[in-house]
């Protein structure tokens, strides 16, 4: 019926899952996470709900689960990792913690997909990274990308091609529409920031971010000196090692995890923050990887929007900006840190922004990484949806806080051919505090 | 019983894809790993198969295509059951109703609503918010359980104290029987003509065959909702609360206790409700219905809790809290995860009078054979869910746990109850079935099952005791 405890990778990979039978039998089976899961809801095999993966694992603990088998490589590869099962399990089982665990054990059983094997070994060689980002960025110029990428609702699923131009075309700067001001300006009230100095924080730059999406960069370090933050720059640090160890790479996830402890360390910002949710929630759990030595330097890792809005801080207000917007909260802030509400609160605080609700925002976008591209079908299905609703929204902006999403989300629009404009919150928030003059000095 | 696996032979597996498609039939045995239990994790009964039909044709030509391939087969909603109903004892194949999940009409004017029976039950109450209407029956695990499984159990729930059990709420019924025939049972009126097939089905634990589409009564909103929690230093003291609110002739829609292991778990969780972790029980009163009569009926909840010794008497001024409250309420089982690694939800029902002394025994029952009972029930119906918390991998630990389960269920018994609330009878407790039913009952109940099963293949080795099961040919 099932491998032997012989068939176990031999010494330390079979020990990462049985290391964690503690943390694996807080599951009682009671099966609340299944309606939260994005792949359980579309396939109905419970094999692919959280429970039924936690299952999985239990058994390779057991001995009566060969990690190499079909059951344990496919279920655990087809999670997004978009951990909304933890923000509705009662007994608080750690199930991103554990699947990474998983994750590892399974990739040394067997070598995952070559298109996975691929874009990680890209990402974590800057002789490669750069070059391929370089040219990413050489294509998109191109508008070649924009044209391939562009559908029509009902077209059917997109090829490799088509999809990788959408999610290119979708990390290109937005063109809002926004009326040039003239009215009167919103003096600044009570409680909001002032642009007084407050104190020295740190930008994660990041891998993808930094070189799709610097413009989201450059305008957060605007949009925090602007609200009295004074932005140091961190020499050293790089990619976050986020898609690593959720692929179950922990050595390599590991390496780019203390080069980065390393660089922000010997910075002392008071705050690391972090404009990528993906990269944030895996700061924010950096000593799960590194040990103690690392809680400290991940107490001090925080959402952009979280340090501006989170906890009743109102942003510095800027001009309005009289657009329609939906907000989708990316998995990694709102499940994987457990921070609600702040990306909202941020748009909020934008006069004039209508923001628009947008059904099942609590759900995965289908990007999850590089799940979008390792599993087209699946997360191209979720993609769709997360697509359908944010049209539905009726607005003409969807806000989210995460490169991923953007470029999914971003994608799977174009290919229903919407002209829905994709933006980081902070985006926004610097063209209402550009419009006001804020940054005239 | 047996829990070996047998494989399905090569054509039948291609005849269910043919009908299902080949990825919604799943046969690889490591894979089938995952529906070896369900919300009950004492027992492991690997399935030989699992399908997923996608409609009512297709779950149609499968169970026609598993009776013509002589299969026994047990239907599977969410997994969610506490009486390991929905496992496949015998290697039965599992039909899985979970993508046939659409809400398919809420009718507004005549308070009805159309479902498959893979819905979830709480996406049912959604559907309906907009037109002011809800769907009362809501288990606690109603953000994840199946509507085709609260059918099959004849679910209850904390506010089933006031509106009843799924039963109620049931007009019409499409189901499946095992040789694969399709039946439209009952349908709009609230009395059909005939024999009450719909109220036979209602509550047979998937013995009699498989749900395909279910249609169920709605209620409008009530006007308005109170909420009180009452706290105790005694779990004896909230239990003669209950007994006294009920005697007034008051009727809550719900009243609920939690015990102080339970009050801890949920605190530490994400549902935490803010009630005190070092008191010893909290009740939860709830009133609905009209404006102008819930105050005074909170008052008088209020004053009987304060004689019964409530330490603190606390109302939920915002919806927020009360919803809070319930949340915490009703994950409460899920919660148990942070006691301890296993647990056995035992599931009991006893006249409310009796709910004091019955409460001191299972709290001696507990402490005889070394176990953590975590108390957590309806009380206003007398139903109990005494959770024992335990180790599986501790074999002597797992043996007093049956122990205890049984002396449990004689106590209740003794004191005039029955062994079972809501959660069914399943596998787990067949074996008590005799203790509280009579020979010829028995005897009743399995001719019933042999007039809709005759082959004896629909959702083998439940409820009934073996020696009860007509057949036409033993299966076994």
């Amino acid at each position: 019926m099932s491998g032997g405890p012989s068939r176990l990778p031999e010494g330390a990979l079979a020990s990462a899952l049985s290391q964690q039978t503690e943390r694996l039998s807080h599951c009682v089976h009671c099966g609340f996470c299944l309606p939260a899961c994005p792949t359980y809801t579309r396939l109905g095999d419970e094999a692919d709900s959280p429970r039924g993966r936690l299952h999985l694992m239990g058994a390779v603990v057991e001995g009566r689960l060969d990690p190499a088998s079909e059951a344990f490589q496919l279920h655990m590869d087809r999670c997004l990792g978009c951990r909304a099962c933890e923000s509705v399990c009662p007994s608080g089982v750690e199930y991103g913690f554990l699947l990474e665990r998983a994750r590892e054990v399974a990739v040394s059983a067997r070598q995952p997909s070559l298109v996975q094997r691929l874009l990680l070994g890209l990402i974590q060689r800057p002789a490669l990274f750069l070059p391929w980002m370089w040219m990413s960025r050489l294509l998109r110029w191109s508008r070649i990308p924009a044209l391939l990428g562009r559908g029509e609702a009902g077209a059917g699923r997109p090829g490799p091609l088509r999809l990788g131009a959408a999610m290119l075309a979708a990390s290109a700067p937005p063109s809002l529409r926004v009326a040039s001001f003239t009215g009167t300006r919103v003096q600044d009230r009570e409680g909001e920031a002032s642009g007084e100095p407050r104190g020295e924080v740190a930008l994660l730059t990041g891998c993808v971010q930094d070189q799709l999406f610097r413009r989201v960069n450059q305008a957060s370090r605007r949009v925090l000196a602007a609200n009295g933050w004074t932005v140091v720059e961190v020499a050293g640090q790089g990619c976050c090692g986020a898609l690593h160890a959720h692929g179950g790479r922990l050595s390599q996830a590991r390496e780019m995890a203390r080069r980065n402890l390393a660089a922000f360390q010997s910075a002392k910002p008071r705050y690391i923050v972090n404009n990528a949710a993906g990269c944030g929630a895996m700061m924010r759990e950096y000593h799960e990887l590194l040990g103690e030595d690392a809680r400290e330097l991940s107490h001090r890792v925080v959402d952009i929007s979280s340090l501006l809005a989170g906890e009743g801080r109102r942003p510095r207000v800027g001009d309005p900006l009289a657009m329609t917007v939906t907000y989708d909260a990316p998995c990694h802030l709102l499940h994987a840190q457990a921070v609600s509400g702040v990306g909202e609160a941020l748009l909020a605080s934008i006069p004039e922004l209508e923001l628009r609700p947008l059904q099942r925002a609590e759900e995965c976008c289908g990007g999850a990484g590089i799940y979008g591209i390792t599993h087209p079908e699946l997360g191209g299905e979720i993609g769709m949806d997360k697509a359908r609703a944010v049209i539905a929204s009726g607005a003409d902006v969807l806000a989210t806080g995460n490169p991923g999403c953007m470029m999914q989300i971003g994608a799977h629009l174009r290919l229903l051919g919407s002209e829905i404009q994709v933006v980081h919150p902070i985006e926004l928030l610097d063209e209402s505090y550009r419009s006001a003059g804020l940054y005239e000095s | 019983m047996s829990q070996v696996t047998a494989t399905l032979e090569p054509s039948l597996i291609r005849t269910l894809s043919g009908i299902v498609g080949e990825r919604a039939v799943i046969t690889d045995p490591e894979r089938l790993l995952v529906y070896e239990s369900d919300g009950l994790t004492q027992y492991r009964y690997p399935p030989s198969a699992v399908v997923l039909p996608a409609s009512v044709g297709e779950l149609q030509r499968v169970i026609r295509t598993l009776h013509e391939a002589d299969r026994p087969f047990v239907a599977r909603g969410a997994g969610t059951g506490l009486s390991g109903g929905a496992l496949a004892v015998d290697g039965a194949v599992v039909v899985t109703t979970t993508r046939m999940n659409r809400i398919l009409e809420v009718d507004v004017e005549n308070r009805r609503a159309r479902a498959e029976p893979g819905a979830i039950n709480a996406h049912l109450t959604t559907a309906a918010a907009p037109f002011g209407l809800y769907y009362a029956p809501d288990p606690s695990s109603q953000s994840a359980c199946t509507l085709g499984g609260n059918v099959a159990e004849n679910s209850g729930g904390p506010h089933c104290l006031k509106y009843g059990v799924t039963t109620r709420y049931v007009t019409g019924l499409t189901v499946v029987l095992p040789d694969g025939e399709l039946l439209r049972l009952g349908g709009m009126g609230q009395e059909t003509p005939g024999l009450d097939l719909v109220g036979l089905f209602v509550g047979s634990e998937g013995c009699f065959g498989v749900v395909a589409e279910i249609e169920v009564q709605l209620l409008p909103r009530p006007e308005g909702v109170r909420t009180l929690l009452a706290l105790f230093d005694s779990l004896e003291e909230a239990a003669t609360a209950v007994s006294r609110i009920i005697e007034t002739g008051l009727l809550p829609a719900a009243l609920e206790i939690m015990d102080q292991a339970t009050i801890q778990a949920v605190e530490d969780s994400v549902f935490a409700a803010g009630i005190p972790r070092d008191a010893a029980a909290a009740l939860v009163v709830e009133f609905d219905g009209i404006e102008v009569t819930l105050d005074a009926e909170m008052a008088a909840a209020r004053e009987i809790c304060q004689d019964s010794g409530a330490r603190e008497v606390r109302t939920a001024a915002q919806a927020e809290e009360r919803e809070a409250l319930w949340k915490g309420r009703k994950k409460a089982f899920g919660a148990m995860g942070r006691i301890a690694p296993d647990l056995m939800v035992q599931d009991a029902t006893v006249p409310r009078s009796r709910l004091p002394q019955v409460l001191a025994r299972i709290g001696e029952i507990g402490r005889r054979y070394d176990l953590l009972v975590a108390n957590v029930f309806h009380a206003g119906d007398g139903n109990l869910h005494p959770n024992l918390l335990f180790d599986r991998n501790d074999p002597d630990e797992l043996r007093r746990v049956e122990e205890a389960s049984r002396e449990i269920m004689e106590v209740c018994i003794e004191a005039g109850g029955t062994i079972t609330g809501e959660h069914g009878v399943g596998l787990d407790k067949r074996k008590y079935l005799p203790l509280v039913l009579s020979h010829s009952v028995l005897e009743a109940m399995g001719q019933v099952k042999a007039a809709f099963d005759p082959d004896g293949r629909c959702n083998p080795g439940k409820v009934l005791p073996d020696e009860y099961l007509i057949s036409t040919k033993d299966p076994r």
